[in-house]
């Protein structure tokens, strides 16, 4: 029996994502409340817009408006 | 974007956004748009501060003046951080939003009573050199010291 995904909030978004390192409110759905980034199995994105999203994450916290550590 | 210091910002808000776009300038860079992004607080402390202007510019550069362009940043005291990301073109909204903000006065607001957190700042001496450590042991001392029991 294969278990089932609980989350997948990317899912919808995938097809037309608005991934910038400017808007925070949309990167913190996909970040860990200890600031990690979610697996792409929990975000639900393609392997591109995942890679979009970590970059862009890495760089919010680069300039300060995303924590390393929650 | 440029992370500037709240403090250069509210002494004078031309110079402060001097910084960025003289040293585009003198880089050979032709601004193509820039405009105060937002006011807010970091994440994590920069430099002592908990928050900072960002300032938000789209410019032409030649890709040789890069490096010496980034490493004047680098040393500017005035600048928290800075992020230079490639983009293909510049947005139509920032633009005109650069263009409603060109020559409009800008004044930090005070930071909200929640947010003055200050900062621990680094001791300037090491707190191991403070405690007095008896150099000469009197002879008295260490006669009546007790002996460690012996077991067995």
């Amino acid at each position: 029996m294969k278990r089932r995904v609980k989350t997948m909030i990317g899912s919808k978004n995938c097809d037309d994502p608005i991934i910038d390192y400017k808007s925070t409110e949309y990167l913190e759905k996909f970040l860990t409340p200890q600031g990690q980034i979610l697996s792409r199995r929990r975000s639900g994105f393609c392997t591109q817009c995942q890679k979009q999203l970590k970059s862009a994450i890495k760089r919010a916290r680069h300039v300060g408006l995303l924590p390393f550590v929650g | 974007m440029v992370l500037l210091d709240n403090d250069v910002v509210r002494q004078d808000w031309k110079k402060a956004k001097a910084i960025v776009t003289d040293t585009v300038a003198k880089y050979g860079g032709s601004l193509e748009s820039c405009r105060r992004w937002d006011e807010r607080r970091l994440a994590y402390p920069m430099k002592r501060k908990n928050r900072a202007t960002f300032y938000l510019a789209y410019h032409d550069m030649p890709g040789d003046m890069i490096p010496g362009f980034l490493r004047d940043l680098e040393l500017n005291e005035s600048v928290l951080r800075y992020l230079m990301v490639r983009v293909d073109e510049t947005p139509e909204d920032e633009r005109k939003l650069a263009a409603e903000e060109d020559g409009a006065e800008y004044s930090v607001p005070e930071p909200p009573d929640d947010d003055l957190i200050e900062v621990p700042e680094e001791a300037e001496t090491d707190p191991l050199m403070d405690i007095d450590i008896p150099v000469d042991i009197p002879a008295e001392a260490s006669a009546t010291a007790p002996e460690p029991a012996r077991e067995g």
